[in-house]
């Protein structure tokens, strides 16, 4: 039995590992993730510790980049002794950096020997059936924070109209659909009609549904059905490669979106999705030189132009979008942890939905990392920059009310406890361990 | 033991002491350990409050003060002593001195438990043997409607009031907590689907009686493109949905977000070794001593070059990796490994040139690319220096140990011996790379020095560790720990340049 006696160190030395270590400093070392109150492994003592990991990720990265073979492969082996795919959290993070590493080496074609192996050696994402979604979203607060935020500022937005017209980006094929149906059913004045619009996506990203979306439609029809709404469902094939460019136009095409006349609601709803539109660091040559505006700006100003009575935008706060891979690697290792480290709360070690989880994980952390221009689609940008870009593009911030607040809180007391909800300015952010991990921002032309 | 104060504190997870002294109670005093920096740390530190640190035994006992005339048992002292007044004994009730009233809070003594740090120690008493017990405890109450089992008992008695009073069902069977749950379920699952083609004409329920189609108040234009799934069954079907909200159950929701994977660590006393090369480097006699299921550091290196076939089998690469190392030790076969397949992260054995090998034949080829801020060397060296600081080993701990504990060595790694600069510790690293647990890298380090030939350089160390591999013992913990005992390893590598089979022969 032990116990700790040594007093933790005062909260502001926030020490930089490894820039000043010295022997007297034993007890403090590292800045870690660890917040109070959660287990991290102690298993590996200190050098398990996640800084190590990313000086030594960063490390193979310089070394692939810099075609040094023979560093990269030492400093490869090195991870793949203290990063095993089946150890703790950092150690399972390192794993996915390791493999994303190695793909990439071979890929570049800095570890030639690597080459072959890789090309057998990729990660197989799970194709859920949609019961098997909608248990998996239900998990934890990474979807449904963005799924009950939304739904009440939607709810709030679309009141006196009689006519809801949806139209979903959504990562997660209309998960967020069946509470909104359920909360709009359920309102004092009355079910309105629904229309949903659904920007199929053709990309295969994570998680990937084994149903078609008219399927998927007709399910959500019955479903509004049973209560008492009578839902229009639509799906336009769509690609957010060229920024969804053909979705709106299809949509001005067949006329579905009416000049706001104060009876139909046109709700926006961009669930994950937009981080996948290219963005100025991407200059495909075929917009190379015929705009100066990114497809991201473009989309929003083409969805500005439908003059939505709301939008919400939900995304990951982070900044996937460097073209320097060392800049990409820390953002992405200072991200992706969460994930690794909230799986403990939610679902057992070993069972089939973890590795899922952990596949899904993996396969954007190799799509980061080992990919490059178009097929790198992992674009994600943070808060301050889309909200930037909305105002650019004439949107001004709506408010979440007290209500959605509420929801949230309590969806969230639903889970473990180191989850928490930030108010920034307008917008909300959930949190894990005090840590952005979603944003939530909902917006009205200006 | 302690004593046990009655606190009337309510349970208090917040961090409550960045600096609070801990009182040791009948348990051994541990050693200080190693204090981890923490990043955006939540919480209102209490300086003032005292930690207190009850053994299990303590904190699993019931009615420890037992009155030796009826053998009644109490909780508290102080009840006893009021219960000792009813058999006219001498009693005593102990007065509590206003100025000593000094806030208490409590660790648990489970290493592995986030409540075992001060800074996250519960407020009182109560909260904490209900922590014990819900955490580490047996959970020996067992709901007889759900099979739901609790280790306290308050909280089965309260969850049997409410079991299966706050549930959703689908039609399909499954339970649902949580009403958001249901409906997302319910809106995809087959069961809604079948109900609604069996009854086509649902008899109108309260429901149903404002027909939707009839009560719209503003029809909309039609469609352009009629909706490519629009039900052929007209009639609406009604769904009962339960009124009430979902209340959790709060015991639960203290228990839940907290599974018990958490539990990883039980026995303090032998912390479990993760990582395979940490056990291998940790125990400089005997392999076997991990403890852990991957077995060491070298038997991992060897499956990576036996295992190759399962490396390309898809997605699970790392994986068969530290799988396969189970069977490295029968399979290796050093001859391949040593020249013609060697290993190479093993990743692909049949492209014929290992990772490893090719560093060995390469290495002069290389030049060094320009130093990152901390070059990869002061790195891991770095690392080393914070694993020996650890209280666990791990390889590159015990090439810390190299480079911490002796100043000389450190010389020798960095100065002296390794003109190459970043990448001359990771060669080190690489060294040991291609053995197994047997091997003999051990022996090679702790030999004297004479064994090495002087005019060796140390970058032949690979091709040496290449055919050191056949060597019948060793671990590289011991090279290690060798020099960092302080033997002066300089010598020993001295440009030392020698050959697998001098090695060889020499071991």
């Amino acid at each position: 039995m032990q116990f700790t006696q040594t007093p933790p160190p005062p909260l502001h030395e926030i020490t930089s590992f490894p820039s000043n270590i010295n022997p007297m400093n034993k007890n403090q070392t590292l800045r870690t993730r660890q917040w109070p109150g959660f287990q991290t492994s102690k298993s590996l003592g200190s050098f398990g510790d996640a800084n190590c990991m990313e000086q030594l990720l960063v490390h193979c990265a310089n070394a692939i980049e810099n075609n040094d073979a023979t560093l990269a492969q030492q400093i490869l082996w090195v991870l793949n002794n203290i990063a095993p795919s089946d150890g703790d959290s950092n150690q399972r993070l390192a794993c996915g950096f390791l493999r994303a590493l190695i793909a990439r080496a071979a890929r570049k074609g800095t570890c030639k020997i690597l080459t072959g192996a890789v090309a057998n050696v990729h990660i197989t994402t799970h194709k859920f059936s949609i019961i098997e979604l909608t248990g998996f979203v239900d998990l934890t607060p990474w979807h449904r924070f963005g799924f009950t935020a939304a739904n009440a500022a939607i709810l709030d937005a679309v009141e006196g109209y009689s006519i809801i017209h949806i139209i979903d980006f959504s990562l997660t094929h209309c998960m967020q659909i069946p509470t909104l149906i359920d909360a709009i059913a359920n309102r004092l004045e009355g079910p309105p009609l629904v229309k949903l619009t659904v920007a199929g996506a053709t990309e295969d990203v994570p998680p990937m549904l084994d149903l078609s979306y008219e399927e998927l439609g007709m399910k959500l029809v019955n479903f509004a059905r049973s209560r008492n709404i009578i839902l229009e469902f639509r799906v336009i094939p769509s690609t957010s490669s060229n920024g969804f460019a053909s979705f709106i136009e299809q949509l001005k095409v067949q006329n579905l979106v009416p000049a706001n006349n104060g009876i139909e609601a046109l709700v926006i709803n961009c669930h994950m999705m937009l981080h996948y539109i290219p963005e100025e660091t991407l200059n495909p040559f075929s917009f190379n030189n015929t705009s100066v505006s990114s497809l991201r700006t473009m989309f929003l100003k083409a969805i500005r132009s439908l003059d939505p009575t709301i939008v919400v935008l939900v995304d990951e706060d982070a900044d996937f979008t460097s073209n320097n891979l060392v800049c990409r690697l820390r953002a992405a290792f200072n991200y992706l942890w969460i994930p690794y480290d909230t799986v403990d709360t939610f679902l057992p070690h070993g069972s089939k939905q973890r590795q899922w989880y952990e596949a899904d994980m993996n396969w954007k952390i190799e799509n980061v990392i080992a990919e490059e221009g178009v097929e790198r689609v992992e674009r994600l940008e943070p808060k301050s920059r889309w909200v930037q870009r909305m105002r650019n593009a004439g949107f001004r911030g709506g408010l979440f009310g007290e209500e959605a607040v509420m929801e949230v809180k309590n969806m969230l007391d639903e889970h473990a406890a180191g989850w928490g909800l930030k108010r920034e300015e307008e917008d909300l952010v959930l949190t894990w361990k005090g840590h952005n991990v979603v944003f939530a921002t909902a917006w009205i032309p200006s | 033991m302690p004593e046990i104060m009655d606190s009337s504190t309510a349970v208090n997870d917040s961090a409550v002491s960045g600096d609070a002294s801990v009182s040791s109670s009948g348990n051994q005093m541990p050693p200080p350990k190693a204090e981890k920096k923490k990043r955006n740390l939540p919480g209102m530190p209490d300086p003032d409050a005292e930690v207190i640190a009850l053994s299990p035994k303590t904190l699993m006992a019931t009615n420890r003060f037992v009155c030796e005339i009826c053998n009644k048992g109490f909780q508290r002292d102080q009840n006893l002593q009021l219960h000792r007044r009813g058999h006219n004994l001498p009693w005593k009730l102990r007065q509590r001195s206003s100025k000593e009233i000094r806030k208490r809070v409590y660790v648990c003594p489970e290493e592995s438990c986030v409540h075992h740090d001060p800074s996250r120690a519960l407020g009182d008493l109560t909260g904490i043997k209900k922590h014990y017990f819900r955490k580490h405890g047996e959970k020996k109450w067992k709901c007889e409607k759900c099979s739901k089992k609790y280790a306290v008992q308050s909280d089965w008695k309260a969850h049997s009031k409410i079991c299966g009073t706050r549930e959703y069902k689908c039609d399909c069977g499954t339970l649902f907590s949580r009403r958001d749950s249901f409906i997302t379920h319910r809106a995809f699952c087959d069961a809604l689907a079948v109900e609604s083609a069996k009854e086509p004409v649902a008899p109108p329920s309260v429901e149903e009686e404002l027909d939707p189609q009839t009560v719209d108040p503003s029809p909309p234009s039609p469609p352009v493109q009629s909706p490519p799934s629009v039900p052929t069954s007209s009639a609406a079907i009604s769904l009962v949905l339960p009124d009430q909200t979902p209340a959790l159950d709060s015991t639960e929701l203290q228990d839940d977000p907290i599974p018990k994977s958490t539990q990883i660590i039980n026995d303090t006393a032998t912390p479990v070794q993760v990582a395979s090369l940490t056990a291998s480097c940790s125990s400089s006699s005997n392999s076997s001593n991990t403890g852990s299921t991957r077995s060491t550091v070298f038997a991992s290196l060897f499956a990576s070059s036996t295992a190759s076939g399962s490396m390309h089998s898809q997605a699970s690469g790392f994986t068969d990796f530290v799988h396969a190392t189970a069977q490295a030790d029968l399979i290796h076969d050093l001859g391949p490994s040593l020249s013609i397949e060697p290993t190479s992260l093993c990743l692909a054995t049949n492209h014929g040139s290992s990772i490893f090998g090719t560093a060995g034949q390469e290495c002069r080829q290389y030049a060094l690319p320009p130093q990152p801020a901390m070059s990869a060397t002061a790195l891991l060296q770095k690392a080393a220096q914070m694993g020996a600081a650890a209280t666990n080993a791990s390889l590159l701990r015990g090439l810390g140990v190299v480079s911490s504990t002796s100043s000389s060595g450190q010389q020798h790694w960095n100065g002296q011996q390794f003109e190459s600069g970043s990448a001359s510790l990771a060669v080190g690293l690489g060294l040991g790379l291609p053995y197994d647990g047997g091997s003999g890298l051990k022996e090679l380090m702790m030999g004297t020095p004479s064994v090495f030939n002087p005019k060796y350089t140390t970058l032949d160390l690979l091709g040496l560790g290449m055919a050191a591999g056949g060597g019948p013992t060793g671990e590289l913990s011991a090279l290690m720990t060798s020099i960092g005992g302080g033997l002066d390893p300089a010598p020993s590598y001295g440009n030392a340049e020698f050959s697998g089979e001098k090695y060889g022969r020499s071991s």
